[in-house]
Formats: C-alpha cells, structure tokens, sequence
C-alpha cells in the first residue's frame, strides 16, 4: 500500500495501521511548520511525539516552510522551545535560507543582491555570504521616490515578506530590474498567512506581485509549490523522491509541491485547507486541478504517534 | 465614417472628422502634455475646437490631483479649461461610490489628499490617508483596530503605500460586504519632468493578492469614466472622439462605448501596436485598434484655423 507520489492522489483518510504501513513504506518525510507542526507559539498537540518516533524508526525527518520571518538557528531555538527535543538547524529548510543558497550556488551570483525583506531573510542572505543592499529607511532628506540613488553592483532582486515594505523599495526595485540580466527572485508565492484566531496577514505573494506588475517580469519563486527547496534538501542529504513523503496543510503550497517534485503527499487538517476544499479539488473536472489532491489526509499529526505506538 | 481602421488622419479627412463629432475627449498624459509640459500646439488646438463650438473634456486615470488642480494646471500651460470639463479618478471613483456603490459608510483609503478632497466634496469620510508605518508584531498587525463604519476600500496611487495599509486594507476585505474599488490599473504613473514610478496598478495587484479579490476599477478602460462625462453632459456617444495615446485605456474605451478613436503618437503606444492589434483575429485586441492616428494632436491645427 505504498502510496504512489506524483499527486492526482486519492484523498484516502488513513490512521493506525494503514498509516503505519505507509510511514514504514518511506524513508524521509518532509514536514511544513505553520499549521502542521506548531500554530504560532504552540506545539500542535502530538507532533514532538510523532517526530520523536519517526526518528527512533530510523526516518529522516525536515522541516520545509515558506516562512522567511527568522533564520534557521532562530527556528531550530522555537523547536527546542515547542517540545521537540531532537531537531537540529541542517534538517531546517526555509524559503529564506533556500533563496540565499540558490543565489549562492544555483545563480551563483557575482555581485550584490538588493534585497526586500524581514531580519530572518536579510540575515540568510548574510550566512551565505551573499552581499546585500538592504533599502535603508532612514534615507537623506534629498531622496525621495522621484530621485533615488541606485547601487551600479546590483545584479538580482530578491522579494520576501517584509514588513517595512513601502513604495520607495518597490521603485528602487522595479529600476533594477530595467536590467533583464538583473536576477528577480521571490522568497515565496503565499498570498496571505493565518495567524491565531483566524485572522491573516499580507503574504510574501502579495509583495511580489506589486513588483511583478511594476517591471512587467515575472519572479523566479523559491518555495513550495517550486520544486526548487527540495531540489536543495536532496543535493545535501541525497533524497530520492519516491521513498519521501510530504506533509502539509496547504493544498496549495505543500500538496502541490509535493505533486511537482513527484512525492507522496499528506494533508493534515490542523491548518489551512478543509477536506472540503481537497474534495473540491477532486472532484474538478481540470485536470491541473488534480495536482492540488493529496494522496492521503489524517486529521493531525498527532494520528502518526498513534499509529507508530500501537504495535 | 470610414469603415477601415488605422488610417493616418490627414487632409479633408480632418476637417470630416470634426465636423461628424460635437465633443472631443482629450487623455492627458503623453496627449495634451508630458509631465509640466503642453505639447506643442496642443493649447491652440482645444482653444480653437472651444471657439468652434465643439465640446471639450479632459479623461486622466491620474488620481493624484483634484479637478481643481488638474484646472490649474491647465490654465498655467494655456489650455482653457475649467474644473467641470475635468474627470480625473479622484473625482470619478467619489462618484463611482457615491453612485454605483451606494456607499453608506466610510472608506479606507489608499490614495492621495487629492482623493480625500474629492471624497469629502462628496461628504464621503474616509480613513487610512498619509502615512502608516507599522509598529508591533504580527499578532498586533492582525488585530489593527478597524472602524465599523468602513464599508469600502478604496486603492488610487499613494507613495505612502506600506506593509501596514496593504495589512489594514486586508482586514477590511476580509468581509465580503466590504466593497472594493481601485481608480485604476495602469502600471506606470509619469511624473513631472519625464520620469515614471510605479503606477497604481501595481498597489491595487498587491491588495487583491492578499484579499484574494477583484476590486471594480473606476478608470479607463472600464466604461465607467465616458458616462461620468455622458450623464452629466448630455452626450450622444456616435457624435464625440475621444483622443488618447495608450491603446489599452483610452482606445479601448473609446471602442467600448462606441466612440470614434484618435490615437496620437506623442505618448505611450505606437502604429506599429495598433497594426498589431489589427492583424490579430481577436475580437478583444480589435478593441484597441483606433480608427485614425496622428503624429500629434497639433496636426489638426490646420483644420480648425482654415
């Protein structure tokens, strides 16, 4: 019953030993955060447990999320925080980190990127030793949106939730990618995110798609759904995408990247998307829209640590 | 009127033209001026159609500027003109809330003090204008403060634009009675002296990004600007030209309500785009082929002074 990667899957519940069986079935298993592992400052109920045991089975376990608000070091300190005591920065893979290590060693960029963005990207970028020209707030007097001084060493444009963004940073960006050799790279895709209570904030998605509309080009976009941070995680840890599994909330973020990198998929219900809207997925008659359909759904993770303890 | 399209408008077909129309409708921008600038001849040419008898209106998807002030400028680049003959999207997307929308309620506004003028000439209230910086975590920024009395969001060019208006605009718009407008979607705003920032279109992107909405956009192309200046005039469409330099805004409006279309090349789009268009099969892009060009509208100078 192992499941088949790929997407286009059957949307099938699973818990205790079916689960069992499929988690055995695989060797590495790839988790979101926000809404799978932890919703804001606290654990989802279950999850250290669930990682803890896939460990003791002999399973890899990473983390994949598109949220570029800290560096890695700062999210392996919330694991620790959360409950979990095993997690450790290498299996962390963020959008933020993972722009960085494209602008490092994909793009392998030879000049400075500028950079629109929170402490958590500015300071990845840093790590990897990228040279970054960050849009100052604290501007002379003379600069206005009208007249500003551009950086003749800026060679990509990078765009990631950033909650200092004004219009100033979006024209000086829009003149650097005048340059069609000037690199235009998006952290992630997301339009929004949840935050407690069912509220949400601007995403990441809704900056880039300023910026988009103003140099008329189109953002090469590092996180889920773009295969590209697996594509990262497997050139350190050798994945093969047929033994992964991918967990997730959001069916159109993690379910569709695992369809595109050719992995099994799992939404669990502790976060964004409903079974309701996975069902309206399936039942689509599109045939993209299939993409869009895990394989299986459990209602947390919480359901793995039941089914790996009940042997 | 000719059935062909595209044709360079010259000799007779000039003074025919203007005799077929008793208004004509002006863009702004790359039409009658270029940032501080009248192009030349462009004064004498309203000036003397006035004198003529014809009709004469200004159509900007510009909202950064009141009536008031578009009147001004006019007057100091020596066009006559006064402050009714101008319909700019501060003054439309008021009028656009007051009604079609039928708003009652105040506005969350992302836009100029020019939009905030025109909104409370029409005793709309709005909140949001100037400045936003944000301050606190995300925690915070979800919960913003918002005033129940806002029952619309309203995105025109703002250079204040942040993070925290983009996150109070979403808030707003997450009740799907909240109504949602933007002045208009062109990507690029020219300014003064030559230069271009980015237009409106791109802070409007950004909103419906996050609210995962459609807002309804007041300016060119949609139909909304002609019968702004038709309701209040009286006009009959088959008789008025409407003269633009984009082929995607003002063309395409002049198309859409049944207009005749002068493209002017002193501005955005080219012959080269519009014969494009035309070779295309799409019944859309023929939308955005106009009837006659001109190099500029000092062209038809001739025509009026003989």
């Amino acid at each position: 019953m192992a499941g088949g990667g790929g997407g286009g899957g059957g949307c099938r519940r699973v818990r205790g030993p079916e689960l069992r069986e499929l988690l055995d079935s695989k060797r590495d298993v790839l988790f979101d955060c926000d809404g799978v592992i932890w919703n804001g400052e606290a654990a989802v109920a279950g999850a250290p447990e669930a990682v803890r045991l896939l460990k003791q089975r002999g399973k890899r376990v990473f983390f994949v999320t598109n949220n570029c608000t800290r560096p890695r070091g700062n999210y392996a300190h919330k694991f620790s925080r959360l409950g979990f005591s095993d997690v450790s920065e290498e299996d962390i893979f963020s959008s933020a980190y993972c722009s960085a290590a494209y602008l490092r060693d994909v793009a392998r960029l030879s000049g400075k990127v500028f950079a629109i963005g929170c402490q958590g990207v500015l300071q990845e970028l840093r790590d990897a030793g990228v040279d970054v020209v960050a849009e100052d707030s604290a501007e002379g007097p003379d600069t206005s949106i009208y007249d500003c001084p551009l950086d003749p060493d800026v060679r990509a444009v990078l765009v990631g939730y950033d909650e200092k963004f004004n219009f100033m940073k979006l024209a000086k960006a829009c003149c650097y990618l005048r340059d069609s050799e000037c690199l235009f790279l998006a952290t992630d895709p997301d339009p929004w995110h949840p935050l407690r209570g069912g509220r949400v904030t601007p995403g990441s998605g809704s900056l880039t798609a300023a910026l988009e509309t103003a140099s008329s080009r189109k953002a090469t976009v590092i996180g889920k759904p773009s295969r590209f941070m697996f594509e990262c995680i497997a050139s350190q840890f050798d994945l093969d995408p047929a033994q992964s599994l991918m967990v997730g909330d959001r069916l159109e973020t993690d379910i569709l990247f695992g369809a595109n990198c050719g992995l099994c998929t799992v939404l669990t219900l502790t976060g964004v998307s409903t079974m309701e809207q996975a069902q309206e997925y399936k039942d689509s008659e599109a045939p993209e829209k299939k993409d869009f359909v895990p394989d299986y759904v459990v209602e947390s993770i919480a359901d793995f640590s039941e089914a790996l303890e009940d042997e | 009127m000719a059935v062909s399209k595209c044709s360079r408008l010259s000799g007779a077909l000039v003074k025919q033209l203007l005799e077929s129309v008793d208004s004509v409708l002006f863009d702004c921008d790359g039409v009658i001026w270029r940032g501080d600038q009248a192009i030349p001849g462009a004064p004498e040419v309203i000036n003397l159609l006035k004198k003529s008898g014809k009709k004469v209106f200004f159509v900007t998807n510009n909202s950064t500027k009141t009536r008031k002030m578009y009147a001004d400028k006019l007057g100091k680049l020596g066009f006559d003109a006064s402050e009714e003959e101008v319909f700019g999207t501060a003054y439309c997307s008021a009028m656009y809330l007051k009604t079609v929308c039928r708003l009652q309620g105040k506005v969350y506004l992302i836009g100029s003090h020019a939009m905030r003028q025109e909104l409370e000439a029409m005793c709309i209230q709005q909140v949001g204008v100037g400045p936003d910086p944000v301050s606190g975590g995300q925690s915070d920024w979800a919960n913003v403060p918002l005033d129940p009395d806002v029952k619309a969001v309203l995105v025109g060019f703002d250079e204040h634009f942040s993070y925290m208006k983009l996150n109070r605009a979403l808030q707003y718009l997450c009740d799907p009675e909240c109504q949602f407008v933007g002045t208009n979607t062109d990507t690029r705003l020219p300014l003064e002296g030559g230069k271009a920032v980015p237009g409106t279109g791109c802070l409007l992107k950004s909103v419906e990004t996050a609210a995962q909405r459609q807002a309804q956009v007041v300016g060119k192309p949609s139909n909304f600007m002609f019968e702004c200046v038709a309701d209040q005039f009286g006009l009959d469409p088959s008789k008025c030209l409407m003269v633009g330099d984009r082929l995607d805004t003002d063309i395409m409006l002049g198309s859409n309500c049944g207009l005749k279309t002068l493209l002017t090349l002193t501005g955005v789009s080219t012959v080269a785009d519009a014969e494009a268009h035309q070779r295309s099969g799409c019944p859309h892009r023929q939308k955005m082929v106009p009837d006659y060009y001109v190099d500029s509208i000092a062209e038809i100078l001739p025509a009026l002074q003989g």
